[in-house]
């Protein structure tokens, strides 16, 4: 099914063209200065409607999406449909069918499955963003990193960028690998053996076993977070002994560089895979990415539904 | 009643025979093969330019009958096996229930004498409810008709379970297929482990898995002497602890499925439900790996492991979409596509992997063109060019991963005890 004209589906960074990735990063850029004024409102979506459709909880992707649909004036509705009360996979189809049929433009959707979201692009004709789908990509995450350090580094080129923590089940690393290397970064890795993909290697990141030779001159890390329920599955064998070996502290972070910005998508374990003092410190940049966050979602929609067109003045 | 199949390429590998020829049948039989014969009174069916082989064999089909009907039933899924080439399918017992008794032996074998266009052999569960936990009435299984036994679908994680049933097959000359892959390696996996399921996130199937439970299996072989026969090897490693096994004398043989041989995992990226397959499809080196074993002998038959579930099964998220597709209807342009025209095989290797090589697995007669046997023939032009459209199958699921491809070779009639069953790909019957 083609989607019309303008518009068009948002899975992955790791088929999207680089210049549409620098024309979400460039609007969002001045999507930012709306953000932090006063009156935080567009017309530029007015007459739109935007469907938040979340099969797994998550506030805070969820309300940076709601509210960067309103500030573009769009119509937002969130249905939040807990994993436990669809029957597994028997729904998506139906589901992605009454929203159409509700006459959505875009459907915003945050799903368990890998693959869910080109599922959906191809069931309905709405517009797809994805907002996460299981351990695959969470596109709009990654751009917001990227806009994040060009934004504190002027560039990502050339830049030694580490990912630190569970990387099998992240769809964070997945956008951020693409993303990052695309606009040149060189991307390192570092985790439990346990929770780093055999072969990621071939996606040309370096993996690293121990977190001091990952952060060696690091200008970015990038903190991923450990959801305690891997070590019921033996992937770690205790919380405290995550901390001891991969947690991102100061001493650690006195091998990167002296201005090494850190991220982390959030919501943080302080004090497992990262510490107090690094999460609050000077360096930290995990408040602002919230912000940066509405800010790219903004623009993405804006890709999103009106495709390679300019966005007007915004001033 | 005499039919003569005039001007074909007789390949019969069986008898090591590549001619130019003819095939006498009456009475459903084959009476002569000959470079000439005088079919006086005979009516011709004209071969010309047609490979004439022994009717194809498939020994791993999934008929989903009795209880999965939705799936696919013997009506239905004989009339595929038909359409692609098949004289004589065998089908597995993971259907519900089981089947691991007498009663749903004779059962199967009873409606494919009345459903079904072409031969079809039972193959019984190796352990009852194929749960892995007591042997199944194999004696009475084998007594009702059961060519082999298997727990297919699942490997038997009982080491001594799994002896036991090598031991009590082979007191009856019957084979057991394993199904190889150790699941607690693969819980809950979606693809093949490898770069690209790094890169699409999904948990996955390592080819480890079943390297270690191919070993196993081999070394019990080895231990009990009886027959074993594994299913759809995928992985490089496999291949070669077989080789070394028979190399050592072991009574192990192993099929290789159109799909293993000829996609890999790369064929995932995009998220297509139709390309979700246990084994999964795996990277170019295992591929490679098995076309080497099929060509030195390692790997002795082709089998579609045709395994059809119903749309809506598959149209849904990969994660949750079963695993499996039809296999019946684009076997034979698979193969000769990917292997025979990229020089990789020759027609007559191609053969006797999908004809007398499953068909000395299972035992009984097929897979030979020869006086006094049934006229079990299959007709195949090479260089006919067609396009997979799933839309014209017969089976009921209709899923392929080749959905939309040119295909160069195809199956285009079907002789069964000398009646011809299929022309141009349309079942008659
Ligand atoms: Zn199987």
């Amino acid at each position: 099914m083609a989607k019309d004209s303008t518009g068009q589906d948002i899975l992955e960074l790791r088929s999207m063209p680089v210049e549409t990735m620098e024309s979400i990063l460039a609007t969002a850029k001045e999507m930012k200065n709306i953000v932090l004024r006063d009156i935080k409102k567009l017309p530029t979506l007015r007459g739109r409607s935007i469907i938040n459709l979340f099969f797994e909880p998550s506030t805070r992707t969820r309300t940076s999406f709601e509210l960067a649909g309103k500030y573009l004036g769009a119509d937002v509705v969130n249905i939040t449909t807990s994993a436990s009360s669809v029957v597994k996979g028997e729904s998506l189809r139906d589901t992605l069918l009454t929203v159409e049929a509700m006459g959505v433009d875009v459907i915003v959707m945050r799903h368990s499955a890998e693959g869910a979201a080109h599922f959906a692009a191809k069931a309905v004709q709405p517009i797809i963003v994805n907002a996460g789908d299981g351990a695959h990509e969470h596109p709009t995450q990654g751009l917001l990193d990227m806009f994040t350090i060009r934004e504190k580094k002027g560039t990502i080129a050339g830049q030694k960028i580490v990912i630190i923590g569970d990387i099998t089940h992240s769809r964070v690393a997945r956008s951020d690998i693409w993303g990052l290397k695309k606009l040149g970064a060189d991307v390192h890795l570092c985790g439990p053996a346990t929770l780093m993909p055999r072969d990621i290697g071939e996606l040309g990141v370096t993996v690293h076993a121990r977190v001091e030779e990952a952060l060696e001159g690091a200008d970015v890390v990038n903190v991923l977070r450990i959801q305690k329920e891997r070590q019921q599955k033996g992937l770690f064998p205790s919380a405290r002994e995550y901390a001891r070996i991969f947690g991102v502290n100061d001493a650690r972070l006195k091998l990167a560089k002296p201005d090494v910005l850190i991220l982390h998508p959030g919501p943080m374990n302080r004090g497992l895979e990262i510490a107090f003092d690094v999460a609050y410190s000077e360096q930290s940049v995990i408040q602002e990415q919230v912000t940066n966050g509405v800010a790219v979602r903004m623009s993405i929609l804006f890709q999103a539904l009106m495709g390679g067109k300019k966005i007007e003045a915004v001033d | 009643m005499k039919l003569l199949i005039k001007g074909g390429r007789i390949i019969n590998p069986a008898l090591n025979m590549d001619i130019a020829g003819d095939i006498l049948i009456t009475d459903g039989c084959i009476a002569e093969i000959g470079q000439k014969i005088d079919g006086a009174g005979a009516e011709i069916f004209d071969a010309t330019g047609y490979i004439v082989a022994p009717g194809l064999v498939d020994m791993h089909v999934h008929l989903r009958e009795p209880g999965l009907e939705a799936k696919e039933d013997i009506y239905s899924g004989t009339r595929a096996a038909a359409a692609g080439g098949f004289t004589t399918i065998a089908c597995m017992p993971n259907t519900k229930p089981v089947v691991d008794s007498s009663i749903a032996v004779s059962g199967i074998i009873q409606r494919a004498q009345n459903e079904g266009v072409v031969r079809v052999r039972a193959i019984g569960a190796l352990s009852k409810g194929q749960e892995g936990k007591e042997l199944a009435e194999i004696g009475d299984m084998v007594a009702a008709g059961a060519v082999a036994l298997s727990d297919d679908g699942h490997y038997v994680s009982s080491a001594r379970l799994f002896q036991a049933g090598l031991l009590y097959a082979n007191m009856f000359d019957k084979v057991v297929i394993s199904h190889a892959e150790e699941e607690s390696l693969v819980e809950d996996g979606h693809m093949h482990e490898g770069a690209i399921s790094a890169m699409l996130g999904m948990r996955s199937r390592p080819a480890v898995a079943e390297d270690i439970a191919v070993m196993r299996d081999v070394m019990l072989a080895e231990y009990t002497g009886a027959r074993l026969h594994i299913a759809h090897v995928s992985s490089a490693n496999a291949v070669e602890f077989i080789r070394q096994a028979k190399k050592r004398g072991v009574k192990v043989t192993a099929e290789a499925t159109p799909h293993h041989l000829t996609l890999t995992d790369e064929a995932v990226i995009g998220f297509d439900t139709a390309t979700k397959v246990n084994p999964p499809l795996r990277s170019a080196d295992h591929v490679q790996a098995l076309i080497q074993g099929l060509n030195d002998g390692t790997i002795d038959a082709i089998a579609t492991d045709h395994a059809p579930h119903a749309a809506e099964e598959k149209d849904m998220e990969y994660i949750y979409a079963p695993s499996g597709f039809a296999g019946l209807e684009t076997s034979v342009g698979v193969i000769l596509t990917s292997l025979y025209h990229t020089g990789q095989c020759t027609l007559p290797q191609i053969l006797e992997k999908m004809t007398i090589g499953p068909a000395r697995i299972l035992g009984g007669e097929a897979g030979v063109l020869q006086p006094g046997a049934a006229a079990d023939i299959t007709l195949i032009d090479p260089d006919r060019e067609w396009v997979v459209d799933e839309t014209t199958f017969y089976t009921k699921g209709k899923k392929t991963p080749f959905s939309g491809q040119k295909l160069k070779g195809k199956a285009v009639a079907v002789f069964v005890a000398g009646e011809l069953i299929m022309k141009n790909g349309e079942v008659l019957k």
